[in-house]
């Protein structure tokens, strides 16, 4: 066992864990923050996506030991005082999303992607989404959803 | 899918990640964590050690020299994919980068871990052989260099001993008037390719490099830049594809006459 | 009867559930905390078929954290068999442990489970338990099945065959005789499974003090779950609470009792202690349930025009080791259904059943998804061998408006559908016309296009009248229960699973309109099976229609005793001429609505605190419950088309476009109508294209990861063009007929002809799925060969 201190969100943690436990398992179980799902513990899936340091990363192939010194970003911190973001919204009003386990991880994924990528096409979107798989969807809402985004941004900026 | 137990390492430098190596024999370093986590994960890797690379921030460049641009271990496929410097002086790696996994994979995914780890489809590699990259590694005797001929031995097997890490790659820049193309075919997006082929072309001399076919890269070299079918044709005879339950074998041949034709055809019509 | 108007329902409502689930602040099973729980890991066998000798556990045991280790021996004492006899001609009868004793029967069968501190530590503790197992030779294919002296994968069967049916009507021989061609088609489709993005699992919690287990699962069918796992705990229904709260997907997984789940909640009870257990993704893959894997060939009878005479079928489905299921269960929907919406009298079918040891079979999203693509594919061939259009064919066979109800040939009636509107509308969208010119011109420049059309016609709703002509004990009907509260607050429920089909919005937008509310003053109570009234759960497409209308009823009940009381309120005689609207009670004067002041608070405030003001012999409160029980079967209907390029070269497909319009009754929520229709298209095409549970030749499965079992991602699928063409049924009480598994029946089929479509020029034709660019390859170069 190790003791260590994760900061999530901006908040500090102490954790107590082996170094072995996965960076999803120690957010889940011991930080509390169960928004990050574990899907495959491959890195194929897509669900347990959190951003580390800004960028996106499979929650399940970090460990959370590694994490000490960096800036973990989960679900939970994307809403901000219970108001959703334009990306959350968007989800939400193209029916983005069915039982919404894969959700989470396509939120964080995005919410990184398109502050690199305020403005992709809809080929760019399909390529980044193809990280994560969603069984219920088909997709196409969910394509919809970040286009509108981005062209709500743009629409924005112009 | 957990992990089994190991004693977690966090160096400060190399040589005291090379220390670390060399003091325990069951001990395996970690860069991104793309290909040893989901490893370790099913327990097919059960290191007793692991000597985390990620806080040697000086393995995270890109650099350039007056004929070469030489690319830290670390740095991640992402950064590789969109450096100004790798995508001017060398846009076939820059491109074969951008393929590689998905966003949330580039984004952890190091140049160095791709090299080590060796798999006979992935992109880095076969850019490293089919461009002549040179492979620096550290050990406690000092540092050597290894051209990527020899560096890649077989399937998941390199030139590199078991104390020894990978710190650099030197990719030649393309030359004035260098002309490049690749091409991969994989199931879905993001799926290691059935078969990649990376060429270019200078001085009217191809070179053609293929991946997923063999059990490390195959480059073809000094090639006349004919028939691009005669050239698929020759590709195809001149593979000899490992047999493997999903993808028999005889299909792999006829994608390297494909992809090849096709690789060419775009690299002869590039600018 | 005649159609309701609606005010709610149909309207394009964003869901209720989406804010938690976005914000990740959903709850599936696996978030709910549980202080002190343990966690369970199974050791499974790493062979296909082996005698189990001996299981040492003891270095297991003695390992760091670990509290237990539970072998197939132990749960003998604390559990039932489950016996699988339902009383089905030519079904064999069929039983097993709850974790085997004598022998495994596929790779990935569990034979002990540890209970650990964490499931890191149990993973460990598994490593170490022994199990000395004498390898049996393996059945790894039907042909391996069926062959004289094949190993039994059932010792207590008299072959691996374990379900024959067999039907005939009218004379299909005398047909074939007069026939102008008789054709025979064949159509594979592989062994998949549902991967829902969350695995299965659960959490069990014994209370010793009240003998009372507690199981949180993510279930499609609590009620039927609980019964089961009272009976085999050998506890009573009132001893068992099921609950299910947010679940990340079932597909069709999330139905039986397996025996994972019954193996942690039978620890539970032993440790009196909380056990847990989260399945992994490997297990998931290995060991969850396994769907389809067909063989179909059917004998088309015809006319020189193209008219279907006679259709013979014969399916042989491998069902893998262990029946969770009636083994005829999924293949026997086939071919009743399987003439869908064409005229026919003579038909005949065989349905066989084998045991293979395989990971067990079970219904997975459209069961009967090999339907549309035999039925279709028949139909082009037709077409082929006669050198008539695809769509003429299909035109002359198909039934006319005037021709409804239509009995099919398996006796099974057709009613309220719209085949040829659905068909012509798809047509013409896709631009059927324009389109051989089109392909023609791709041909020129070397490109092959392709386009296939599939008709589908989806039984959606099974009422009990059909499980008992079928021979299936249970019942079809849905429970509905729904309480104002005396604020006026509306609490409803039903026995059905929520996966993510928007339950909480559409069924609040059922009981706005049945009892008068809006949908925001509207909570569904979904999962728990304390609150939830015993119906049947959610499978097949039954949601809408079967939990719509008792749901609807139910509200109407409501309705009738609200208005009742808002008379005797206002000093009426009788509430003639009272509704209710979002809430508010209003009166018609003159054709014209006048408010009358009463709200539904005031209404249930009376009800439940002033009920001596109630009318005379009115019973205090707001308490309803209703059950319905929907005609033998409910059907809907589509026409999906879709047009493909295949790289002839590599063998790639791309769709190019993919179209459906479709026909599923009233609406209850639009977003959640296409959103079913999309994810249920995707589901079809990554069947098609991708998706494959592999096992070699010696039974071993070869696809434990996400990298081996391949499901469609974003860069896979189109855009789908949703044709809205829904006509209400006229037999359900709200006009729903149901949908969400016809998109994959249609896919299925719509992606093959399309493809063949495409590969036709060089005289071959896909037979089997999936669709795979090295199997379009082997057909390429076969017809290459053949040339030569
Ligand atoms: C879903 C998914 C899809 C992917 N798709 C692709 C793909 O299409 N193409 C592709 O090429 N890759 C793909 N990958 C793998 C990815 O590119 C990895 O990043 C890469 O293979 C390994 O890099 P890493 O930094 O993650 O190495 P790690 O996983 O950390 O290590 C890999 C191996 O290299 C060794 N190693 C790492 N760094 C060094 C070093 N500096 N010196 C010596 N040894 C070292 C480790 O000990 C280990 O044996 C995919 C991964 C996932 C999870
Ligand atoms: S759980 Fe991490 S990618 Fe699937
Ligand atoms: S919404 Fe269910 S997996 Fe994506």
């Amino acid at each position: 066992m190790l003791d260590f201190e994760l900061t999530v969100n901006g908040e500090r943690h102490a954790v107590r864990a082996e170094p072995r436990k996965l960076l999803c398992d120690v957010l889940r179980e011991d930080c509390r923050l169960t928004g990050t799902h574990v899907g495959c513990e491959h890195g194929v899936c897509g669900a347990c996506t959190v951003l580390i340091d800004g960028r996106p990363a499979r929650a399940c192939l970090t460990y959370a030991v590694q994490m000490q010194g960096h800036e973990i970003t989960t679900i939970e911190a994307v809403a901000k005082d219970g108001k959703p973001s334009a990306l959350q919204q968007a989800l939400h009003e193209a029916h983005g999303l069915q039982c919404g386990f894969c959700t989470p991880g396509i939120v964080m994924t995005f919410e990184a992607y398109l502050k690199e990528n305020p403005r992709p096409s809809e080929e760019a979107v399909r390529e980044v989404l193809s990280g994560n798989l969603c069984r219920c969807t088909g997709y196409q809402n969910i394509v919809a959803a970040i286009l509108r985004v981005a062209q709500a941004a743009s629409d924005g900026k112009a | 899918m957990k992990p089994a137990p190991f004693r977690y390492h966090r160096p400060q430098s190399l040589g005291e990640a090379l220390a670390l190596l060399s003091g325990h024999p069951d001990a395996r370093v970690i860069a991104g964590g793309q290909s040893l986590g989901p490893m370790m994960n099913m327990r097919l890797a059960q290191p007793a050690e692991l000597v985390d690379l990620n806080d040697l921030k000086n393995l995270s460049f890109v650099n350039e020299h007056e004929n070469a641009l030489e690319i830290g271990a670390l740095t991640r496929h992402h950064a590789v994919a969109t450096s100004p410097l790798v995508r001017k002086h060398c846009p076939l790696l820059a491109e074969a980068a951008q393929t590689i996994g998905h966003y949330a994979i580039r984004s952890r995914g190091t140049l160095g871990g791709s090299l080590a780890h060796a798999d006979p489809a992935a992109q880095l590699p076969l850019v490293a052989a089919t461009l002549g990259a040179e492979i620096a590694v550290a050990g406690k005797r000092g540092e050597r260099r290894i051209a990527a001929k020899d560096f890649f031995v077989s399937l998941m097997s390199t030139a590199l001993e078991p104390d020894e890490i990978l710190v650099s790659a030197r990719f030649p820049k393309a030359a004035p008037g260098e002309r490049h193309a690749y091409l991969q075919f994989s199931r879905r997006q993001g799926d290691f390719a059935i078969v990649a082929v990376a060429c270019t072309l200078l001085h009217q001399k191809l070179k053609i490099g293929i991946g997923g076919v063999e059990d490390k890269p195959v480059v073809l070299l000094d090639l006349e830049p004919s028939d691009p079918a005669a050239l698929g044709r020759a590709a195809r005879e001149a593979v000899d594809p490992t047999e493997n339950p999903r993808v028999p074998a005889l299909y792999r041949k006829e994608l390297v006459e494909v992809l090849v034709k096709r690789c060419v055809a775009k690299c002869l019509t590039s600018s | 009867m005649a159609k309701p108007r609606f005010r709610h329902i149909g309207a394009a409502l964003p869901r209720k559930e989406d804010l938690r689930l976005l914000t990740g602040h959903g709850r599936y099973v696996d978030d709910i905390e549980i202080p002190g729980a343990l966690h369970a890991c199974f050791v499974r066998s790493p062979h296909p078929h082996a005698r189990i000798k001996a299981i040492t556990t003891d270095p297991a045991r003695q390992s760091s954290g670990v509290v237990a280790v539970f072998t197939g021996a132990d749960l003998a004492q604390w559990t039932t068999p489950l016996r699988m006899a339902p009383p089905i001609e030519g079904l064999l009868p069929v039983e097993m442990t709850t974790l085997p004793m004598d022998k495994v029967r596929f790779h990935g069968d569990p034979v002990a489970c540890v209970i650990a501190e964490s499931r890191y530590l149990a993973e460990d503790a598994a490593e170490r338990v022994e199990v000395e197992y004498e390898p049996l030779p393996a059945v790894a294919d039907l042909q391996q099945a069926l062959a004289a002296g094949a190993p039994l994968v059932d010792e207590s069967l008299p072959s691996n065959l374990v379900s024959v049916q067999k039907y005939s009507t009218g004379d299909v021989a005398a047909r074939r005789r007069e026939a102008h061609r008789v054709l025979e088609c064949a159509f594979h489709q592989q062994r998949m499974t549902h991967l829902p993005i969350e695995t299965r699992g659960c959490a069990a919690l014994w209370d010793e003090g009240r003998q009372h287990l507690t199981l949180h699962i993510g279930s499609q069918v609590p009620h039927p779950l609980r019964t089961q796992l009272a009976a085999r705990m050998r506890l009573s229904e009132s001893q068992v609470t099921i609950s299910s709260p947010d679940v990340g997907g079932g597909f069709g997984q999330k139905i039986a009792l397996y025996r994972e789940e019954l193996t942690v909640a039978a620890a539970s009870r032993r440790l009196k202690r909380p056990v847990r257990w989260r399945e992994d993704r490997m297990e998931n893959l290995l060991a969850a349930s396994h769907a389809r894997e067909d063989s179909c060939r059917t004998r088309a009878a015809v006319t020189k025009e193209g008219r279907l005479l006679g259709l013979e079928l014969e399916i042989l489905e491998d069902f893998g080791a262990y029946c969770f299921y009636p083994a005829n269960y999924l293949a026997r929907v086939v071919a009743m259904i399987l003439t869908g919406p064409y005229k026919l009298r003579d038909y005949a079918f065989e349905v066989k059943v084998a045991l293979t040891n395989k990971c067990g079979n079970g219904p997975m999203r459209a069961p009967m998804a090999v339907t549309s693509w035999v039925m279709e594919g028949t139909m082009d061939a037709i077409a082929r061998e006669l050198a008539l259009d695809p769509l003429e064919v299909r035109r002359l066979n198909m039934v006319e408006p005037g021709d409804l109800p239509y009995t099919m040939p398996s006796g099974e009636v057709i009613a309220d559908i719209t085949p040829r509107e659905t068909l012509e509308a798809a047509v013409k969208a896709i631009d059927y016309a324009g389109f051989r010119g089109r392909q023609a011109a791709a041909r020129r420049e070397g490109r092959h296009l392709g386009l296939g059309l599939c008709s589908v016609v989806e039984s959606t709703t099974y009422g009990s009248k059909f499980y008992k002509a079928a021979g299936i004990p249970g019942s079809g009907h849905e429970a509905a229960w729904l309480r104002i509260e005396p604020s006026g607050a509306v609490n409803a429920s039903l026995g059905l699973g929520a996966t993510g089909q928007g339950y909480e919005t559409a069924f609040a937008q059922v009981v706005a309109d049945g009892l008068g509310v809006e949908p925001s003053q509207v909570r569904i109570q979904l999962g728990n099976t304390d609150v939830a009234p015993y119906g049947m759960g959610s499978r097949g497409a039954r949601g809408g229609t079967a939990g719509g209308a008792a749901l609807y009823l139910c509200a109407r009940d409501a309705s009738e005793k609200v208005l009742a009381i808002a008379a005797q309120m206002l000093g009426f005689d009788s509430a003639e001429g009272l509704r209710m609207v979002d809430g508010k009670v209003e009166r018609e004067i003159l054709g014209e609505r006048v408010e009358t002041g009463i709200t539904l608070a005031q209404v249930a405030r009376t009800a439940y605190l002033d009920p001596t003001a109630l009318p005379a012999g009115m019973a205090p409160g707001l308490d309803f419950s209703k059950t319905y029980d929907p005609p033998p079967m409910t059907y809907s209907n589509a026409a999906h088309a879709c047009e493909v390029e295949v790289d002839v070269e590599t063998g790639a497909i791309r769709i190019l476009r993919y179209l459906v319009a479709e026909d599923c009754g009233t609406v209850l929520n639009p977003f959640v109508v296409e959103g079913q229709q999309h994810g249920a298209i995707a589901m079809g095409l990554s069947g098609a294209l991708l998706e494959h549970m592999r096992y070699d030749e010696h039974a071993q499965n070869i696809t434990g990861s996400l990298a081996d079992y391949l499901v469609a991602t974003a860069t896979d699928l189109p855009n789908f063009e949703v044709l809205a063409m829904h006509t209400p049924s006229r037999s359900n009480p709200v006009g729903t007929k149901g949908m969400a598994e016809g998109g994959v029946m249609g896919a299925t089929g719509a992606i093959a002809n399309a493809v063949n479509d495409a590969l036709a020029p060089f005289g071959v034709l896909a037979e089997r799925q999936p669709l795979s660019p090295d199997y379009l390859r082997s057909l390429l170069r076969s017809a290459r060969r053949g040339a030569r």
